[in-house]
This record gives C-alpha cells, sequence and structure tokens, in this order.
C-alpha cells in the first residue's frame, strides 16, 4: 500500500484530491509521510546530482554573457552613431521635397489661371476697345462692341466681380454714347444753323445763274472753259447746296439711336430742335427796312433751312416727313411773309423796294426748284407793289414840289430853234403855227408842263422796274401802269398843285397853272403811247385821261374868283365918300375908276383862261362891288346921307354899271353882270327919283319897277336921308315946300315901317 | 362912319425885271421873303398903312412888271402916282445904268411933282455887288433924289425907304396946302389943315448909322 500512492500522485498531474483522500481515509499516514520524505530525498539527491553536473556550463555561460553585453554596448554607439549621420543626411533633402512639393502645388494653379485667364481676355481688349472707341467719339461700333461685351463675352466669363464691374458699367456707358451722340447732334444743329444762310445764299444764286443763263451766254462759257483749258469735268467745291453741310454727324445719330431702340424718340427730338431752329430763323436778326442786306441775309437763312430738310426728307432716313417738312413750311412762309410785310412797308426807298422784290422773286423761283410752295408770297408781292407805288408817288411828290416851288409860271418863250426843239423833244405839242412864227417863240404853256411830262414818264419807268420779272403780261403791265402814272397825276400832282394854292399866288400864275393843266391832260394820250411802246402792248385809247386836274382847276378858279374879291376889297376900303356932301363933283370916285381900270386891265390879261373860268371871275368881281356898294348905302355905321352924297355914289355906281354893260368878258348872258347892281340900282332910282307912290303900290308884286327893294331897307336909306336933311336945315327955316317934303317923308317912312312890320309877322 | 385913313397915297415901283421890286414889296406889306423868282406880270398892288406923325396913312403901292413887254400897262400908272420907287440890283450893273431911262420915263409919263426914291437893291450879297454904294449916291445926288440901298432879304432898309418917301409926300402935300387956299378936298385924297410940318430925319445920316 504507501508506495502506490505516491506513484499515483506523480503519475497524474492533477486530480491529487482522491489520492490524498484515500491517504487521509487510509491509517498508513506515517508509512506515506515517511514514503514521502524518502521520495524528497531521492528527488533532492537527483538535484544536487544535476546541479553539479551542470555547474560548469552556467559559470561558462555567464561569463560569455558578460561577454556580449560589451559588445551590445560597442553596437548601441555604433548605430546611435550612424543614425545621427543618417539624421543629418535627410533634413536638406527632405525640406527639398517640401519645396518640390510646394512648386508642383504651384505649377498647377498657374496652369489653372492661365486656363482662366484667357477666357477673360478678349473680354477685357474689348472693353479697352470700347473704351478707346468712346473716346474718339466713334460711337456706333462702340455700340456694336457694347452689345458683343453684353451679349457674348460676359456670360462666356465666369461670375468674377470684376465681371460684375463691367456688367454694372455697360448700361452706363451706354447712356454716356446717347448722350454723346445727343452732344454731337447738338453740334451739328449749331453748324447747320450756321450753314443754312451759306447754304440757301448758293441756292439762289444757282437759281440767279439759272434765270440769267441764255443761250448765249452758255455758249461764252464754253468758250471760256475751252480756253482755259478746263475740261470741265473737275467740281471745285460742294455743286449742290446741301453739300455744304456735312450730314454725317447727323445719320450716325440716327444709327446709335436706332441701336439704342430710340429711333422714334430721336426723330421726335431732332423735328422739335429743328422747329424750334426755324422759329428763330425767322426771326431776323435786325431791321429789314434799311438795307438789303439783311433781308438777303434773312431769306437765305430761311431757304437754306429748309433746303436741308428738303434734302433730308430725299434722303430718305425718315428723319424729315414730307407731311413734317410741309407743315413746317406753311407755318414759316406765313411768318416770313408776315415779317417782309411790316418792314417793307416801312420803307421809303424805291431802289431798295426794288432790291428786295428782286429777292423775293429769286426767293420763289428757288422755292420752286425744292417744291416748297411760294403761297402767300405772290400776294405780299402784289401789296408791296401797291406800296412801291406809294414810294414812288412820294417821291415824285418831292420831284413835283420842286419843279413847282421853282416855277415862273409864265410862258415858255423860246429865242433858238435849238431850244425849240429841245421843248418839242419832250413835250408832245401840236402847234403847227408856231412852227412858222418867228423867234422869239411862245408855248402857251410854262416849263412846268415838259418838266412834268418827262417826270410822269421816269416815274413809269421807275415803276415798270417793279412789275418787271413778275411774269405779269404785258398788256396788264401796261394797264397797271397807266392806272399808276394816272393815279400819280390826279393824286401826288393834283396834291402839289392844292398846296401851291394854299399860299397866295399871283392871279397871272393861277391862270397858267388852269392853262398848264389843261395840256398835261391832253399829253396823258401820249403816255398811254408811250406805255404801249414799251411794255410792247397794244395801244388803248378807250381809256382817257378824263378831266383829272378839273379840282385843281377848278381850286384855281375858285382862287382867281376870291383874289379878285379881295383886291375889290381893298379898292372899297379906300371909299372915302363925304356923306354930308353937299354938291356932287361930277367926277366918278378914284377908288372906283382906279378899281375898274384895274380889273377890266386883268380881265384882259385872263384870256388864255377857259371862258367858263373867267366868266366866273368877272361875276365874283362885279357881285362884291354891288355889295359893297350897297352894304355901303345901308350899313348902321354911317347915320346920314345927303342927297348930294347919294349923287356921287350913284354916278360911281354908273361908272361900275358902265363897266358891267361893255362884257369885259366874253361869254357872258346879255346884261348878265348888271343884274348884280339890280337890287342897288332900284334902290337908288327909287330914293333919287322919290317915286315912294309907285314903289308903295307896287309893293309885292312880282315883276314891278322896284321888286327888289324891300321895305326895310327903302326905310333905312330914307331913314338916313331925313337924318341928313334934319342935319343941314337944323337952324334955317323951312320952306313950305320943304316942309311938305318932310311930311311926305314921315308918311312913307311910316308906311314902310308898317309894311315891314306885315312881313316880320 | 370913322375915317379908316387920313391920307391915301400912291407909290409906284419901277426897275428892271428882277431886280426885286415885288420882293420889296413883299417884304414892306407881308413882312417875308421868297427866294424863288415869279416874275410880274402886268401890275398888282399892294396896301398898307402906316403911322406918320400920329396920322393914319394908307399906302397904295403899285408893284409893275419890268419886263419890256408889259411896258404900255405900266407906264398908264405912273400918272396917279404921287411917289415913285426906282429899283436897281446892286449885282446887276445893267439895271443901275437902266435907272437913267427909268427916270426918263418917269419924266414923260408922270406928273411933275412926282415924290421920287432910288434904292440898291439886294446889298446883302455884297459877294456879287457890281454896282458901289458910292455910285449909287453919286447918280442919285446928280437927280437930287434920295437913294438908299435895300435888301428884301434881310429886311434892311425897307421900311425905312417906305417912310422916307410917304413922309417926303405928306410934306410936299401939307405945304402945297398951306400955299394954296385950305381946301377940304382935293380929288380923292383927303387932306388936313394946320399939319403939322416935319422935317424928315436926314436919311444920309440914318444911311450911315445902318
Ligand atoms: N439876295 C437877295 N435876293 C433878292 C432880294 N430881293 C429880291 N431877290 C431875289 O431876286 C429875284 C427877283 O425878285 P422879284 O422881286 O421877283 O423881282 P421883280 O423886280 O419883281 O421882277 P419883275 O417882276 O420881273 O419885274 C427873286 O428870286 C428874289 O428872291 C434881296 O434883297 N436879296
Ligand atoms: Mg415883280
Amino acid at each position: 500500500m504507501t508506495n502506490a500512492t505516491i506513484q499515483e500522485i506523480e503519475g497524474i498531474d492533477d486530480y491529487w484530491g482522491p489520492a490524498f483522500r484515500s491517504v487521509y481515509e487510509g491509517e498508513g499516514h506515517e508509512a506515506f509521510v515517511q514514503q514521502l520524505d524518502e521520495r524528497i530525498k531521492q528527488h533532492d539527491k537527483e538535484i544536487e546530482k544535476l546541479c553539479n553536473f551542470h555547474y560548469q556550463g552556467f559559470i561558462d555561460s555567464i561569463r560569455e554573457l558578460l561577454k556580449v553585453r560589451s559588445h551590445a554596448e560597442e553596437l548601441h554607439a555604433e548605430i546611435s552613431n550612424v543614425d545621427a549621420n543618417v539624421k543629418e543626411a535627410t533634413e536638406s533633402i527632405c525640406t527639398r521635397a517640401d519645396e518640390l512639393i510646394r512648386a508642383r502645388r504651384v505649377e498647377l494653379n498657374i496652369a489653372a489661371t492661365i486656363e482662366k485667364m484667357e477666357l477673360c481676355l478678349p473680354l477685357l481688349t474689348t472693353y479697352s476697345k470700347l473704351k478707346t472707341q468712346v473716346e474718339a467719339k466713334r460711337y456706333y461700333p462702340a455700340l456694336k462692341t457694347l452689345e458683343q461685351l453684353e451679349h457674348v463675352l460676359l456670360p462666356r466669363v465666369g461670375p468674377y466681380k470684376w465681371c460684375a464691374q463691367i456688367a454694372g458699367d455697360i448700361p452706363r456707358l451706354r447712356q454716356a454714347i446717347q448722350d454723346a451722340s445727343m452732344a454731337d447732334l447738338r453740334d451739328f444743329l449749331e453748324n447747320i444753323r450756321r450753314l443754312s444762310p451759306q447754304v440757301g445764299a448758293m441756292a439762289l444764286r444757282q437759281t440767279q445763274d439759272l434765270l440769267g443763263r441764255s443761250l448765249a451766254s452758255i455758249v461764252k462759257n464754253k468758250k471760256d472753259m475751252a480756253v482755259l483749258g478746263i475740261a470741265g469735268k473737275e467740281p471745285i467745291g460742294p455743286q449742290c447746296p446741301h453739300e455744304l453741310v456735312d450730314f454725317s454727324p447727323l445719320h450716325r445719330c440716327l444709327h446709335i439711336h436706332s441701336v439704342l431702340g430710340a429711333k422714334n424718340d430721336f426723330i421726335q427730338y431732332y423735328r422739335a430742335q429743328r422747329k424750334q431752329q426755324a422759329r428763330l430763323v425767322l426771326i431776323p436778326s435786325g431791321n429789314l427796312h434799311d438795307n438789303i442786306q439783311s433781308v438777303k441775309n434773312y431769306l437765305n437763312a430761311v431757304l437754306g433751312f429748309f433746303i436741308l430738310e428738303e434734302y433730308l426728307l430725299s434722303a430718305g432716313a425718315g428723319l424729315v416727313s414730307k407731311d413734317w417738312l410741309l407743315d413746317t413750311w406753311s407755318m414759316s412762309v406765313t411768318k416770313v411773309a408776315s415779317t417782309l410785310r411790316t418792314n417793307t412797308s416801312l420803307i421809303t426807298d424805291p431802289t431798295l423796294m426794288l432790291s428786295i422784290k428782286h429777292q423775293i422773286v429769286l426767293f420763289i423761283n428757288t422755292l420752286k426748284c425744292y417744291g416748297l410752295p411760294a403761297d402767300p408770297l405772290p400776294l405780299l408781292l402784289q401789296e408791296m407793289a401797291e406800296h412801291y407805288t406809294e414810294v414812288l408817288m412820294q417821291r415824285w411828290v418831292v420831284v413835283f414840289r420842286d419843279i413847282l416851288d421853282n416855277a415862273s409860271f409864265t410862258p415858255i418863250e423860246v429865242e433858238t430853234q435849238d431850244q425849240y426843239d429841245g421843248v418839242m423833244d419832250t413835250f408832245p405839242y401840236e402847234g403847227e403855227e408856231l412852227e412858222t412864227q418867228p423867234f422869239p417863240r411862245k408855248f402857251p404853256f410854262s416849263s412846268i408842263v415838259p418838266a412834268v411830262y418827262v417826270q410822269v414818264k421816269e416815274f413809269i419807268y421807275a415803276w415798270l422796274k417793279y412789275s418787271a420779272g413778275l411774269g405779269l403780261g404785258g398788256s396788264r403791265r401796261a394797264a397797271a401802269a397807266r392806272h399808276s402814272a394816272s393815279l400819280l397825276l390826279s393824286r401826288s400832282f393834283t396834291g402839289c398843285l392844292s398846296a401851291l394854292f394854299r399860299r397866295p399866288l399871283p392871279l397871272m400864275q393861277l391862270v397858267q397853272i388852269i392853262v398848264d393843266t389843261k395840256y398835261l391832260e391832253d399829253a396823258t394820250l401820249c403816255l398811254y403811247e408811250f406805255i404801249s411802246n414799251i411794255t410792247g402792248s397794244e395801244l388803248v385809247t378807250t381809256q382817257t385821261a378824263g378831266s383829272m386836274f378839273q379840282a385843281a382847276r377848278d381850286d384855281a378858279e375858285q382862287q382867281i374868283c376870291d383874289k379878285l374879291e379881295k383886291k375889290v376889297d381893298e379898292f372899297l376900303d379906300l371909299e372915302n365918300y363925304d356923306w354930308l356932301l353937299v354938291e356932287p363933283t361930277g367926277q366918278a370916285s378914284s377908288f372906283v375908276t382906279d378899281m375898274l381900270s384895274y380889273l377890266s386891265g386883268v380881265l384882259t390879261s385872263l384870256e388864255q383862261l377857259p371862258e367858263r373860268a373867267r366868266v366866273a371871275a368877272v361875276r365874283a368881281a362885279t357881285n362884291r362891288i354891288a355889295t359893297r356898294l350897297r352894304n355901303l348905302l345901308l350899313e348902321p355905321g354911317v347915320r346920314q346921307i345927303s342927297s348930294g352924297a347919294l349923287h356921287q355914289l350913284d354916278l360911281d355906281v354908273i361908272q361900275c354899271e358902265q363897266f358891267a354893260a361893255g362884257e369885259p368878258v366874253p361869254g357872258l348872258r346879255e346884261g348878265e353882270l348888271l343884274e348884280h347892281f339890280a337890287s342897288l340900282r332900284q334902290l337908288l332910282d327909287l330914293v333919287n327919283g322919290w317915286e315912294w307912290s309907285s314903289y308903295l303900290h307896287d309893293v309885292g308884286i312880282d315883276g314891278g319897277k322896284y321888286a327888289l327893294v324891300t321895305p326895310r331897307d327903302a326905310a333905312t336909306l330914307l331913314e338916313k336921308l331925313k337924318e341928313a336933311e334934319q342935319k343941314s336945315s337944323v337952324f334955317t327955316v323951312l320952306k313950305k315946300n320943304e316942309r311938305d317934303r318932310r311930311k311926305l317923308l314921315d308918311t312913307v317912312l311910316k308906311q314902310l315901317k308898317q309894311l315891314q312890320n306885315q312881313d316880320g309877322s | 362912319m370913322a375915317k379908316t385913313y387920313d391920307y391915301l397915297f400912291k407909290l409906284l415901283l419901277i426897275g428892271d425885271s428882277g431886280v426885286g421890286k415885288t420882293s420889296i414889296l413883299f417884304r414892306f406889306s407881308e413882312d417875308a421873303f421868297n427866294i424863288s423868282f415869279i416874275s410880274t406880270i402886268g401890275i398888282d398892288f399892294k396896301i398898307r398903312t402906316i403911322d406918320l406923325d400920329g396920322k393914319k396913312v394908307k399906302l397904295q403901292i403899285w408893284d409893275t412888271a419890268g419886263q419890256e413887254r408889259f411896258r404900255t400897262i405900266t407906264t398908264a400908272y405912273y400918272r396917279g402916282s404921287m411917289g415913285i420907287m426906282l429899283v436897281y440890283d446892286v449885282t446887276n450893273e445893267k439895271s443901275f445904268e437902266n435907272i437913267k431911262n427909268w427916270i426918263r420915263n418917269i419924266e414923260e409919263n408922270a406928273s411933275a411933282d412926282v415924290e421920287k426914291m432910288i434904292l440898291g437893291n439886294k446889298c446883302d450879297l455884297d459877294s456879287k455887288r457890281q454896282v458901289s454904294k458910292e455910285r449909287g449916291e453919286q447918280l442919285a445926288i446928280e437927280y437930287q433924289i434920295k437913294f438908299v440901298e435895300t435888301s428884301a432879304k434881310d429886311s434892311l432898309n425897307v421900311e425905312y425907304a417906305f417912310f422916307t418917301l410917304a413922309r417926303d409926300i405928306k410934306a410936299k402935300m401939307e405945304k402945297k396946302q398951306e400955299a394954296s387956299n385950305p381946301a377940304p378936298r382935293t380929288g380923292g385924297h383927303q387932306l388936313r389943315a394946320n399939319e403939322q410940318q416935319r422935317k424928315p430925319t436926314s436919311w444920309l445920316s440914318r444911311c450911315s448909322l445902318l
């Protein structure tokens, strides 16, 4: 038993429990502890033996190990060294490598940038091109560039900040271009405003050349050119008026605005501007009535303006429409006409009028060439014609006044044949009997007749100058000229004559004027002949001058009558009656004889006067004498009249009656002049004849012997007679028959008073 | 009725055509002057009333045509004239020489006691003068006629001439009246007695004053 258990324990590595149980539960514990001790002693002996065996080896190993240890240390140092060396060597490499890496990265970046930049470059060059174009004012290409920039280039490039800036710049640039092109337009407008007058002037000059062109002048020009060796093909300077103006800025502006989509706005703007300019052009810069140059400038400017518009119309860009042009034109031509009308109405210089008329005619002709209606202008020319006539008449009024002021109003007397021919050359006088008379010969008319006749011809010349070139027919011109010439004579000349009559003229001069006007009247037919000759129209004989100076002659006749009456008055103012004269002298008073001889002298010298005028003159004079003499008797200033004084007056009246009866001028009715003295004669006869009973009997009966004596006059005179008688007999005792006479006188007076009262009631 | 005048004198202007007779009369009657020449035809007259020593004197002044062709008409008026102005033009020698002929005319046609006076007109035209004042005076003294140079244009001595002539006529008339019986009436002219005789102031002294 015990041995077995130890083997079991040794035989099994683990699971020693059951073995120990059996030990523990059996009785053999001592034996087993002894066996275990013996076993431990055996193992100890075996361990000892093993240790003894391996000891040497062990020592060797330790020794060896120590040796390894030093080697290891050596190695360690060596390795450390190497390691430091390597470390040192690799450090720069590492930096290089880092650098390399970075460079590589940069290189890549650069490539990418270049790629991007290449995309941007066209945008930038275009942008700069745009800028230079704008700067060079080449707006239209600039605008095209802008388009490209906006629609092609910008979208292609990415959303960079600067792109946004450029994109933002585009509207601003576009606006700038628009503004700049507007500025250009304004410059253009300014320019054509300045050039319009030249354009107009050139057009007018061309019309003038055209009008003045005749076959002869064309041939001459050709020859001149041939002589000068000019082939006639090299045009120097502009050929057409509109070529004076460079329209390109305008067209550019139009293009620009078309591109900008503002074409219509632009057209509207252009028209508005031009309309405004038209208004300015239509206001003349100065007075048009003092020199032709201002009129020329005015018309040139207006014409130039519309020639340019007309050119634009035909150029067809749509800037100017026919309606717009005609509309503006009609507004303008009306204004032109009214401006010219107001200004020309102030002109008093016929030469200036003619120049202006010429200018207007040229203007109208030029308008026709450009298809512009001339309409109110022909009417204006007509009105101006009237004014021209007025102006001429005013001129000739001065001429006539001058002639009349310096006229002697005496018949022309010529001493020689030359002088005679001189008169006959200037005035159509048919005086055959004068032809044969010896020198000095005397014409019936005064120098004013040929002078006025010549001046009327001058007037006609001047007048016809205006109607030249108006395209009127010869007969119309002639009719108008005849009209104006008669107007000149009947108005202007007659006016001068009436002015002449306003100052006192000697009698003979008045007579001569009457004679002269007759000759002038007769000569109007010759004037008409003259007119038809120079106008090349048929002579119109039906239209006669009539008696255009009749009014003037009436004036003159009236003056003659007035003059004679005044002379009569002057003589009668010399009257010096002694109203208390006892005995008449038996001689007529000297003032009466002086007067009558003066009158007969004057009346004989009136023999050239038409009979009518002479009769009127003598009637006026005798009537005046009769009235004044009769008034002497009846005027209240004379209180008393003696029968002696009455007889003296009777004697004087008889002188006058003899004069009247002697028919101082022919053409009077038998006894006509005596009628002026009839009432005076009856009064004198009544009182001197003391025929009161028959007077009072016949009162109120027509055809009575004293029918012309009114009771009032009879009473007045009788009263004066009574006064005078009373005065002369105041201290003497009246004789019987004188007392009877006094009594009768009182009775008659009473009766006359009664009659007077009857008449009065 | 109150008389409008105390005396009526008829005066006559004679002389060559163009010497200024009408102008002198125009100056005297209207106090005006006209540069233009309208030669007188036949005869004409003007009346002006002047005051002489408190008397109203009416002057009826006859202006004759100087032209030869009117000679017959004009000489008829010599007879009734009481004073005659002989006018020449100091710028026209011929008109001065003709004064002698005019004086002969007067002698033949006017009444013997007619008062005369010689006028050398246009004395304003000194530059054109042909007849010196001395020659005028010489001639006047020869004929025992008063003389004065006048200018109708400048109104020089015109009034003086007419007043002098009128005064001389008045003096002569009053003298005659004193001599003969004072008759209230001669012809058509009323004359008043006791008219104070006034010696005209010497025309020579006047002239030198001017
Ligand atoms: N300078 C100047 N011119 C005068 C003067 N008096 C007259 N005349 C001019 O002389 C010209 C003739 O004047 P009238 O008075 O008409 O001459 P007249 O003597 O009446 O001539 P008849 O009537 O023909 O006899 C006119 O042109 C007058 O203006 C004067 O005192 N001085
Ligand atoms: Mg005269």
